[in-house]
């Protein structure tokens, strides 16, 4: 049942983008849950998620980053200057955060040492930090330079038809992706927290009609399926981006503990709001896309966030939040303070973990802190 | 009255408790091996023998049993935790040295722990349990490691590191945070001729300095006290006191370094009287 999910999930070319390629079809990835990736799935491409899995080094994102940065982008950068994501046919950078922009520079730079592993689509795609007005204007006006360039490049075009069903195809998937956060949230869960954020990551990285075909069955499948949460402690996972499944799986080691809901990049987030069917589909993108708050990059909406935080805790019924950033992760660092602050003065555990990206190097420290913080919640 | 055993196997040594009730009746601190196995082992062993010892001295204490049979439950704690052969189950060391502490200093609600290669401060609430707690995620340059590298670049023992504070004039600045460098500012100042003292008071300021950052991230309460090996250093402990602006209360009932291996041993004495039962 999960098999092709966590096929998917620990593989950067995986057997489904292998036969999307095979078919001579294009793929390109994207760093941001901000790009939205109705426009290429409507123009039949296939959008993946670009990541930092199967880095076994850091010779060359150390080398064009320098050592004060968040690993993840270094991570996606070693890769690609191993030759990793050759099978892109393009590739979009955001400002997700300042690390992550900078991939950007550093990307075309190592392009010139390592041929051919930049893209022949290279797109710097800008995402406001405001959702005000003038924000959702300019969002609306990348959005459409955006598919400018898509079908300049490709020598395609994307009709508004075309947006629409793919926007409709991409509600159904979140729409399961809720349903999968509700069940979940219930006193019996029937997935573990590891499988459900690998079932959860591989939406990013598969063509969305399969996926969802998949995961409908999934959800069919776990009507049936028998409860994993007796006698465990219900914890949430949030912070830095995880796009590896070995970070919740260190947590479940522990016998005592269900990871039970996550608020992460490549997790839940990702799903954002439902866009509009109707109306212009650019601007449905916008303000759906640039409306969602749960990323901490967007400008003034701390209270949202943790209010959403808070409802998601109450929800499925949390006995405890792990907050882990990635060292040099300014946005999550920060925010992890506050939601500390003001988690723990509504009674709501927390711990905080500072971590690198890439192979689990820290596991004896983490689990330590791990095991003292279940100690902690299980008095 | 039952046996209990703790065993907290930390990264540079390996520390072993064997009590009856309240009473200790077997200790040992060793340098770990290589293997967590064979470490606990080790101490285990050690602290058999002088619980052996302790009984032959000590008449009323000869029941008590100095074999690993005898022990009714053990628990085991520190990096090495799951590796211990003869334990009955793990703790996370922040469990035990709040346990252990409590132990030592009954009204204790801050704990600062400095082990070998970890800095940890935990805060207790009124019932002596785990309130809230953090360790150093960065490096471990304020770790019980830093002082070993120092005292090994001074050619002195570690335990004369602490007092040369009380005798220094005008101790040095270390600015470096990784350790390796301010090993390489040490060595400068070596070179420079600045008396010994002087470079271990600083090296014990640098220390307390990074551990005070942790302790303050909790925001410490009274009492406080220090538990590991670095606890024995009078110089980083006045510093430390100094910086926070609390007294840290000096314990007495056993060396502050068995602290891990004291809350494992009372966690087994809990579990063996049922949680309800006989608190120590």
């Amino acid at each position: 049942m999960f098999d092709s999910f966590y096929e998917a999930t620990t593989t950067i070319f995986n057997q489904s983008i292998q036969a999307w390629k095979e078919s001579g079809k294009k793929v390109v990835g994207y760093t941001c849950s901000y790009v939205p990736a109705e426009i290429f799935f409507a123009a039949d491409i296939l959008p993946v998620r670009i990541r930092g899995i199967e880095t076994e080094g850091m010779d060359i994102g150390d080398a064009y980053f320098g050592p004060f940065i968040c690993s993840f982008p270094k991570c996606i950068l070693q890769l690609a200057g191993k030759g990793k994501y050759r099978f892109l046919d393009g590739a979009i950078i955001t400002p997700g955060c300042d690390a992550m922009r900078r991939l950007d520079e550093c990307w075309r730079k190592a392009g010139e040492d390592y041929q051919g592993i930049v893209p022949p689509f290279f797109y710097y795609f800008d995402v406001p930090h405001k959702t005000l007005p003038h924000g959702m204007k300019w969002f609306q006006e990348e959005i459409r330079y955006l598919i400018d360039f898509v079908q300049k490049h490709f020598g395609l075009s994307i009709s508004d038809e075309a947006l629409r069903k793919a926007i409709a195809l991409y509600n159904q998937g979140r729409q399961m992706l809720r349903e999968l956060e509700e069940i979940r949230t219930r006193a019996d869960v029937p997935i573990t927290g590891t499988e459900a954020f690998a079932v959860t990551v591989a939406g990013t990285v598969m063509p969305r009609d399969v996926y969802t075909e998949k995961l409908g069955r999934l959800l069919e499948s776990l009507k049936t399926r028998p409860p994993v949460s007796a006698g465990k402690k219900r914890l949430m996972v949030i912070g830095s981006i995880s796009d590896d499944i070995e970070i919740v799986e260190l947590i479940e080691k522990n016998p005592n503990a269900l990871v039970v809901a996550e608020n992460l990049c490549f997790g839940v987030r990702y799903e954002g709001n439902l866009v509009a069917e109707t109306g212009d589909p650019v601007m449905a993108m916008a303000e759906s896309y640039l409306g969602e708050c749960t990323c901490p990059r967007m400008f003034g909406k701390y209270p949202e966030r943790l209010e959403i935080l808070k409802e998601k805790i109450a929800a499925a019924a949390i006995d405890g939040v792990i907050m882990q950033n990635i060292r040099f992760c300014d946005l999550h660092g920060s925010e992890h303070g506050l939601l500390e602050r003001d988690l723990e003065k509504a009674g709501i555990p927390c711990l905080k973990i500072e971590r690198e990206y890439g192979p689990l190097t820290d596991t004896g420290r983490m689990q330590m802190r791990i095991q003292a913080f279940l100690e902690r919640i299980s008095k | 009255m039952s046996i209990v055993a703790g065993c907290d196997v930390g990264s540079l040594t390996s520390k072993a408790v064997i009590m009856n009730g309240q009473k200790i009746i077997g200790s040992a601190i060793i340098r770990s091996k290589a293997r967590p196995e064979e470490s606990a082992m080790a101490a285990m062993d050690e602290a058999l023998g002088s619980a052996a010892k302790a009984a032959a001295m000590d008449k009323p204490l000869a029941a008590a049993g100095t074999t690993l049979n005898q022990i009714a439950y053990s628990v085991g704690t520190g990096y090495g935790r799951d590796k211990i052969p003869f334990i009955n189950e793990t703790r996370s060391e922040i469990a035990c040295h709040g346990k252990g502490a409590r132990w030592m200093v009954p009204t204790v609600r801050t704990v600062i722990d400095i082990g070998g290669q970890d800095c940890k401060a935990i805060k207790l609430n009124d019932a002596g349990e785990v309130e809230n707690f953090i360790t150093n995620d960065k490096c471990a340059s304020g770790t019980g490691r830093f002082l070993e590298v120092m005292a090994d670049v001074l050619n002195v023992g570690i335990h004369e590191l602490g007092e040369m504070s009380a005798r220094a004039r005008s101790p040095i600045m270390l600015a470096s945070t990784c350790t390796v460098w301010a090993q390489a500012d040490v060595i400068k100042y070596l070179n420079s001729g600045y008396l010994l003292e002087d470079i271990g008071a600083g090296i014990n300021s640098a220390m307390a300095k990074r551990v005070a950052i942790l302790a303050n991230t909790i925001k410490v309460e009274k009492e406080i006290c220090m538990t590991g090996g670095v606890a024995k250093n009078s110089g980083v402990v006045a510093t430390l006191e100094k910086i926070l602006g609390h007294r840290i209360r000096k314990i007495r009932r056993a060396d502050p370094q068995l602290a891990g291996a004291i809350g494992a041993a009372v966690f087994a004495f809990e579990k063996l009287n049922g949680q309800q039962g006989e608190k120590i």
